[in-house]
C-alpha cells in the first residue's frame, strides 16, 4: 500500500509539471495564431450592416475588456487564474465561463466516445482471440482482413459512409443533432429514446473505427503468448483447456490496457471530424468554433482539458498495472 | 493406472518424427528404439538438433506442429501406447502419469499467478478432490528440495532464481505422483553449484519416490553424474546405448569416442581435448541413406554412403556403426573388461 501511495504521489507531481509545461506551450501557440477576436467580432457586426462606430462600441461593451499588456503579463495573469481553477471567460459566448462551456459540451463527447471505445475494445479483444486461435483457417483470415480494412479507413470516411447508408439509402436514423427538437428535454422515455437514436451513428463510427486496431493488437498479442514456453508447459502438465485459455487471455490482454487507458485520455479531444459530420455539439465542435472565433480562453481551456485527461489516463494506466501485473507491483523492491 | 508398487517401464519402438518444411517432411527422429527399464535413470545425450528434445516430447505425444509422429510406438506401463492416445485421455496422462520438467532457462510458469495458485490449477485440471492436501504435498516437495516451500508457493515466477524455478518445475512434475519423469536439459543455464544441487535432488527424489527417469542433455558430465543408462543421439538416431559406466569407459561408436575426446581435463594439457571437426547436420542436411555421422567420421568407409548401419547388440549395449561390426573381436572385449574394473 505504501508503495502504491508513493508511486501515486510521484505520478501526480510529474503530471502537474507536465500540465504546466504543455499549458505554457499551448498558450504561446494560441497567442501566435494570426487574427484578433475583437476584430473578428467587429467584422461580423459590420457585415451584418451595423455602422463601424456602433460596431466598435458594441464589441467593447460586449466583452468589457480587451486583451492588453505584454505577452508575459497575459501569461502570468492566465496561469494565476488557472492556479485558482479559473479558466477565464469565453469570448465567443459572452458572459459565460470557459468551464461552463466545456462542461456542457463534454457530455456530448465523453459518453458517446466512451461507449464507442468500450464497444470496440470488447468486440476487438474477443474476436482478436478468436482470430489468433483460428489464424490458419478462413475465418481467422476474414477477421484479420476486416481488422486491417477498418483500421485503414479514416474515421471521417467511415462517418460519411455510415451517414449515407443509414440516413439516405436506408433512412432509419437521424442525420444530426443530439435529440429531436420537438421533444421536450427531460427524463422521459421519448427524450431518452431520441437521445439514443441520435447517438447511434456517432457511437457506431467510434466503435468501427477503433475495432480494427483492437482486433489486430489482440491477435498479435495472443499469437505471441501462445508461443510462450509456459503455455506449452501448462499443456504438458495436462492443464484443462479452459484454464490454459485463461492463462493466454490474461497475459495477452495486458499490453492492450495501456492502449485503452491512453485512448480514453484522448477521448476528450479526438472527435472533431465525427462531431462536425453528425453536427454533435461536443468538445471537438466547441474547439473548432473557438478556433474560428479566435476565442483564446476557450481554446486554452479545451487544450488544458485534453492535456489533463491524457496525463490522468497515463497515471491511471500505470496504477492499473500495479494491480493487474505482479511484475510491476514488486518493481523497485528486492525480489 | 500405474501399479503403486513398481515404477513404469517404457519401450520406444521404431519412433519416427517428421517436421513439415518447405522442402517436404524431414525426419528429426528416425527409427529410434529405446527402452527405459523400470526404476532407472536414462540419459539421452546429443548436440543441438540431434532430435533429443523431440524424442522427449514424444513420450507425452506432444510433438509441436509442424512436427508429427509419423511412425512407431511409445509403450508406457499402465498407459499403453501414448502415440495412440488423444484428446482427454492424453491430457489426463500428462502430468498425472508422466511429469515433464522444462529447461531451467525457460519460463515454465504463468508470470501473473503465484506458484501455489498454479498448483491449484493443476489439481483442478486433474480432478484432485483434496486441494488442501495437494498444496501440502507441493510444500513438502519444495521443503524436501531445500526451499522454503510456504514462501515459494506465495511467490511469482519473477521472484524466483533459476535454481529455484527448476525445483518448482520438478515439484510440478511430481506433485500429482507421476512415476515417469522427463527432464529436458535440467541443468542448462544454471551455475555450477546449482547444477550440482539439482543433479543431487534428481538422484535422491528418483530413489525416494521410485521413479523411472529420462534426462535429456547435451552434457556428458550430467549423464555420468546421474544416469544408469545412456543413449547417444546423432542426426535423429540413437547411435549407441548401454549402461553409463560401460559406454563411457569403452565407447564403441566413433561419435561417442569423439565426444569423450572433446572433454577438457582438469589435469594435463588442455591441448589433449580434441574438438570434433565439422558441424552437426541441420534438419535438411541429414542424409537420407547411409550413416548420418559419416561426414565427420574418421573411420568412414564406402559402405557408410549407402547402407544404414545395423544396430549391433551385445549384452546390454548396442551401437549402430559399420566400423563397430568390423571391430567385433578385440576392442569391445577390452572395453567390457575396463567397464567391470571401474564398477
Amino acid at each position: 500500500m505504501a508503495v502504491l501511495l508513493r508511486r501515486l504521489a510521484g505520478h501526480v507531481a510529474r503530471g502537474l509539471v507536465m500540465i504546466v509545461v504543455v499549458t505554457t506551450i499551448s498558450f504561446l501557440i494560441i497567442r501566435s495564431v494570426p487574427g484578433d477576436p475583437l476584430a473578428a467580432r467587429y467584422q461580423k457586426l459590420v457585415e451584418q450592416g451595423m455602422a463601424p462606430d456602433a460596431a466598435q462600441r458594441a464589441v467593447e461593451a460586449l466583452y468589457g475588456f480587451t486583451p492588453k499588456g505584454s505577452l508575459w503579463e497575459q501569461y502570468v495573469g492566465y496561469m494565476s487564474g488557472l492556479a485558482h481553477l479559473d479558466l477565464g471567460q469565453s469570448l465567443s459566448v459572452p458572459g459565460t465561463g470557459v468551464s461552463t462551456v466545456l462542461l456542457s459540451a463534454a457530455k456530448w463527447t465523453v459518453i458517446p466516445v466512451l461507449a464507442g471505445t468500450l464497444l470496440s475494445f470488447l468486440a476487438g479483444v474477443v474476436l482478436g482471440v478468436y482470430a489468433a486461435i483460428k489464424r490458419t483457417g478462413v475465418l481467422g483470415d476474414v477477421l484479420a482482413i476486416s481488422g486491417s480494412l477498418l483500421h485503414g479507413v479514416p474515421q471521417y470516411v467511415l462517418a460519411l459512409l455510415l451517414g449515407a447508408i443509414f440516413t439516405t439509402l436506408i433512412p432509419i436514423l437521424p442525420a444530426g443533432g443530439t435529440a429531436d427538437i420537438m421533444i421536450d428535454p427531460g427524463f422521459s422515455a421519448a427524450y431518452i429514446g431520441s437521445l439514443i437514436e441520435h447517438a447511434t451513428l456517432p457511437v457506431l463510427t467510434y466503435a468501427l473505427a477503433g475495432y480494427g486496431g483492437w482486433i489486430l493488437a489482440m491477435k498479435s498479442s495472443v499469437v505471441t503468448v501462445l508461443g510462450d514456453d509456459f503455455i506449452l508447459a501448462a499443456e504438458l502438465r495436462g492443464m484443462k483447456r479452459s484454464i490454459i485459455f485463461r492463462y493466454v487471455a490474461r497475459n495477452a490482454i495486458l499490453p492492450l490496457f495501456t492502449i485503452l487507458a491512453l485512448s480514453l485520455g484522448l477521448l476528450f479531444g479526438g472527435a472533431i471530424f465525427i462531431e462536425r459530420i453528425f453536427n454533435y455539439p461536443g468538445l471537438g465542435l466547441t474547439l473548432i468554433d473557438s478556433i474560428n472565433n479566435r476565442d483564446y480562453a476557450l481554446m486554452g481551456g479545451a487544450f488544458l482539458l485534453i492535456t489533463t485527461a491524457v496525463v490522468v489516463a497515463n497515471i491511471a494506466a500505470d496504477l492499473l498495472y500495479t494491480v493487474i501485473d505482479p511484475r510491476v507491483r514488486s518493481g523497485g523492491e528486492p525480489a | 493406472m500405474a501399479p503403486e508398487h513398481s515404477p513404469p517401464g517404457v519401450r520406444i519402438r521404431g519412433l519416427t518424427v517428421v517436421y513439415r518444411t518447405p522442402a517436404g517432411e524431414l525426419p528429426a527422429v528416425s527409427g529410434v528404439d529405446l527402452d527405459l527399464p523400470p526404476g532407472t535413470i536414462t540419459g539421452v545425450v546429443g548436440e543441438s538438433g540431434s532430435g533429443k528434445s523431440t524424442l522427449a516430447l514424444s513420450l507425452l505425444n506432444a510433438v509441436q506442429p509442424p512436427g508429427r509422429i509419423a511412425a512407431g510406438s511409445v509403450e508406457i506401463d499402465g498407459l499403453g501406447d501414448v502415440v495412440a492416445l488423444g484428446g482427454e485421455a492424453l491430457r489426463r496422462a500428462r502430468g498425472r502419469h508422466v511429469g515433464y520438467v522444462f529447461q531451467a532457462a525457460q519460463n515454465s510458469l504463468n508470470p501473473l499467478k503465484p506458484v501455489g495458485k498454479q498448483v491449484l490449477d493443476l489439481g483442478r485440471s486433474h480432478g484432485v478432490a483434496d486441494l488442501r492436501g495437494l498444496l501440502a504435498d507441493a510444500r513438502g516437495l519444495l521443503d524436501r528440495m531445500g526451499l522454503d516451500g510456504a514462501r515459494v508457493l506465495d511467490s511469482f515466477q519473477h521472484e524466483l532464481s533459476g535454481g529455484m524455478r527448476q525445483r518448482v518445475g520438478i515439484m510440478l512434475a511430481l506433485v500429482l505422483n507421476a512415476r515417469l519423469v522427463v527432464l529436458d536439459e535440467p541443468t542448462t543455464a544454471v551455475d555450477m553449484i546449482t547444477q550440482a544441487t539439482i543433479l543431487r535432488i534428481v538422484r535422491e527424489v528418483h530413489a525416494e519416490r521410485g521413479l523411472t527417469t529420462l534426462v535429456i542433455t547435451h552434457d556428458l558430465g550430467v549423464v555420468a553424474e546421474v544416469a544408469d543408462r545412456l543413449a547417444i543421439m546423432y542426426g535423429g538416431r540413437v547411435v549407441e546405448q548401454g549402461p553409463t559406466r560401460e559406454v563411457l569407459a569403452g565407447p564403441r561408436h566413433p561419435y561417442t569416442r569423439a565426444l569423450l575426446g572433446a572433454i577438457p581435463r582438469l589435469v594435463g594439457d588442455i591441448g589433449e581435448a580434441r574438438a570434433l571437426p565439422g558441424r552437426p547436420p541441420t534438419l535438411a542436411g541429414i542424409p537420407a541413406d547411409g550413416c548420418v555421422f559419416r561426414e565427420r567420421c574418421p573411420l568412414r568407409m564406402d559402405v557408410c554412403e549407402t547402407g544404414r548401419p545395423p544396430v549391433v547388440v551385445r549384452g546390454s549395449r548396442s551401437a549402430a556403426c559399420h566400423a563397430v561390426r568390423d571391430d567385433d573381436g578385440d576392442r569391445p572385449a577390452v572395453t567390457a573388461a575396463t567397464g567391470e574394473d571401474q564398477s
